[in-house]
């Protein structure tokens, strides 16, 4: 099962996936982790260090290093996973797909996507679980090209702009074949909040996170709240999605 | 892709990079034509100055060496309109040194607004415009993001205010293959085809992805592009508020940019976004670190912001609702402080 999530920035994406990974983990899922944002932050919510976060390798980076051109053949998605995977709580395994690093990285976005799409691609077919936190907007959706057998969360918070972006995110990912979309309202502070962003992305399914002061404090400490407090309202509520999610 | 279809694709490249000089010395001229007093020259050096910045991307870039004697023609061209125009310059101040530092003080901003997603680039950007423009100054905005954003903190909602199809044209060696339609130089587009929101704030931007135009976005890349670069206007302001992280590559997409705010939220993941984006902002601009949305959390190790946004309830608030901050709170500390921000780019003083 691949599970890709989307959304504005800032709207809790990395937090989701980090907390879903390690719950799908929890309950015996073999998990991989990707973290598709040139900007890679995913580990902070799986509960890796920061320093190994700061400086951990993406493939695109790691083959580029090595000289690797467009002219070669790529290495197999197993082969990079056991190359520049890092691991994770709960046996997960996190790897990035590309960095950009210095201005002259000027088509590196390029090259970061298309990792990401291969990568993500050839890890279709295998009894792993992959959580892919995508990059923010609505780009990385259309490279990771999700397909009917996949679920897209498309994640959002309260603002209008948020909702906007999710929306659209829906929108692509229905264009794409996704069968299984399903909108989280995070952050939520009341129902009838979700309600709305539920009315505007139309989803058959949908999801409330409520806004949570112990995902904001371990946000600024740059920790896991799967971590410094996993029984918080809005982990219990991502342990109740990855049931969601697995069970059907 | 195979060697021949690689290689009739730099053919194209090369062959619009070329016409792309052009477009530039047109532009050049038209600002030498125009440029009748200090400030007229100074707006000369500038965009002389802004296309050298990025021609430089350009020759070191593998893309384009098969036109490197244009290259240097070019930049050639280029530096000698810098040498007229600091000529001139030099002439006045020997006589009047008070002219040119006033004149200096009119030059508009070349302003990029970067950060992580969420960080409140947008919230910024519109706001330091709003407040400009309430100073009597001419404002152009552009939302560098194909994710939707500016148009509901400016304060239009969810308006389309990207390039229009009218400006644009198709070129099979420009990225994703349009550019600006020939003939129209920027300094018209942006007073003939950009909206005008509140205040008289001028906005442009790209297309929007999911949007039912599937191509909009693409479209209009390089387009916006070329149309800030080269809008030279001198008593202008311009303001660009870049997409979340490092993604869209800086050397093209704020190029036109002196200064640069990199705003940063109380997360930990913030400042380690910021202290990825502050290497490439690049050499000869200025860079600001604004903290946004603190409560009494302690400043980030090492990135001290120059400026304290704090979190008002009043402004998420109007986030929620999708309308512009400035409208809806006009009294918030928020907005306080980001005047407090737009003044260290307006100060009178003369600035090195």
């Amino acid at each position: 099962m691949r599970i890709a999530v989307c959304g504005k920035g800032g709207s809790g994406k990395s937090m989701i996936s980090g907390a879903l990974a390690r719950n799908l983990a929890m309950r015996g899922h073999t998990v991989v982790a990707v973290d598709a944002d040139p900007n890679p932050n995913l580990g902070i919510s799986l509960g890796v260090a920061r320093e190994t976060v700061e400086t951990m390798k993406p493939i695109l980076n790691a083959l580029l290093d090595a000289g690797h051109t467009h002219n070669d053949p790529r290495p197999l998605a197993e082969d990079l996973l056991d190359h520049y995977s890092v691991d994770a709580p709960d046996g997960i395994r996190l790897v990035a797909t590309g960095k950009i690093e210095r201005p002259s990285d000027a088509c590196l976005c390029c090259g970061s996507h298309n990792t990401t799409r291969q990568f993500f691609g050839e890890l279709a077919d295998t009894e792993r679980v992959v959580v892919a936190d995508l990059e923010a907007g609505l780009n990385d959706l259309i490279w990771a090209k999700p397909g009917a057998e996949d679920v897209v969360l498309a994640v959002s918070e309260g603002s209008e702009k948020s909702v906007e972006i999710a929306r659209r995110a829906v929108v692509v990912a229905e264009e794409l074949g996704v069968t299984r979309i399903i909108g989280v309202a995070n952050r939520s502070l009341s129902v009838e909040d979700a309600a709305r962003v539920a009315a505007a992305l139309g989803t058959t399914e949908m999801f409330r996170v409520p806004e949570d002061p112990a995902v904001e404090h371990a946000d600024q400490l740059g920790v896991a709240p799967m971590d410094s407090d996993p029984g918080s309202p809005a982990m219990v509520a991502v342990s109740e999605l990855a049931d969601l999610i697995v069970k059907q | 892709m195979d060697d021949a279809e690689r290689e009739a694709r730099r053919i194209r490249r090369e062959s619009w990079a070329a016409e792309n000089l052009g477009r530039q010395a047109a532009v050049m001229e038209d600002l030498a034509g125009r440029a009748d007093d200090t400030l007229g020259w100074l707006a000369l050096d500038r965009q002389a100055g802004s296309y050298l910045r990025h021609l430089a991307t350009w020759k070191r870039s593998k893309g384009f060496t098969g036109i490197n004697d244009m290259l240097d023609a070019h930049q050639g061209r280029l530096q000698d309109w810098q040498g007229q125009a600091a000529a001139a310059t030099a002439e006045t101040a020997g006589v009047d040194p008070g002219e040119v530092a006033a004149a200096r003080a009119q030059l508009g901003l070349r302003l990029a607004v970067i950060g992580k997603g969420g960080a409140g680039k947008t919230v910024i950007s519109s706001t330091i415009a709003r407040l400009l423009a309430r100073q009597g100054r001419n404002v152009l905005v552009a939302d560098m993001d194909v994710n939707p954003g500016l148009s509901y903190s400016i304060g239009l909602g969810n308006a389309d205010v990207a390039l229009p199809l009218e400006v644009l044209e198709e070129n099979p060696g420009a990225a994703y293959g349009w550019q600006l339609r020939t003939g129209l130089l920027p300094r018209e587009v942006v007073e003939k085809h950009t909206v005008t929101g509140p205040d008289g704030v001028r906005v442009t931007g790209l297309g929007k992805i999911g949007s039912e135009d599937k191509h909009e976005a693409k479209r209009t890349v390089v387009a916006l592009i070329q149309v800030l670069l080269g809008f030279g206007e001198p008593a202008w302001d311009v303001i660009g508020d870049l997409e979340a992280g490092p993604t869209t590559p800086f050397e093209r997409y704020h190029a036109f940019s002196e200064d640069v705010v990199v705003v940063t939220g109380p997360a930990w993941r913030s400042a380690m976004t910021a202290r990825r984006l502050l290497p490439m902002v690049g050499e000869g601009r200025t860079t600001t670190i604004v903290g946004n949305r603190f409560r009494d959390e302690p400043d980030h190790p090492g990135l001290a912001p120059k400026v304290r946004i704090p979190f008002d309830p009043d402004v998420a608030e109007a986030e929620r609702l999708g309308l512009s901050p400035i409208d809806e709170c006009p009294d918030s500390p928020t907005i306080k402080a980001i005047e407090e921000l737009a003044a260290l780019f307006t100060s009178t003083e003369v600035r090195a």
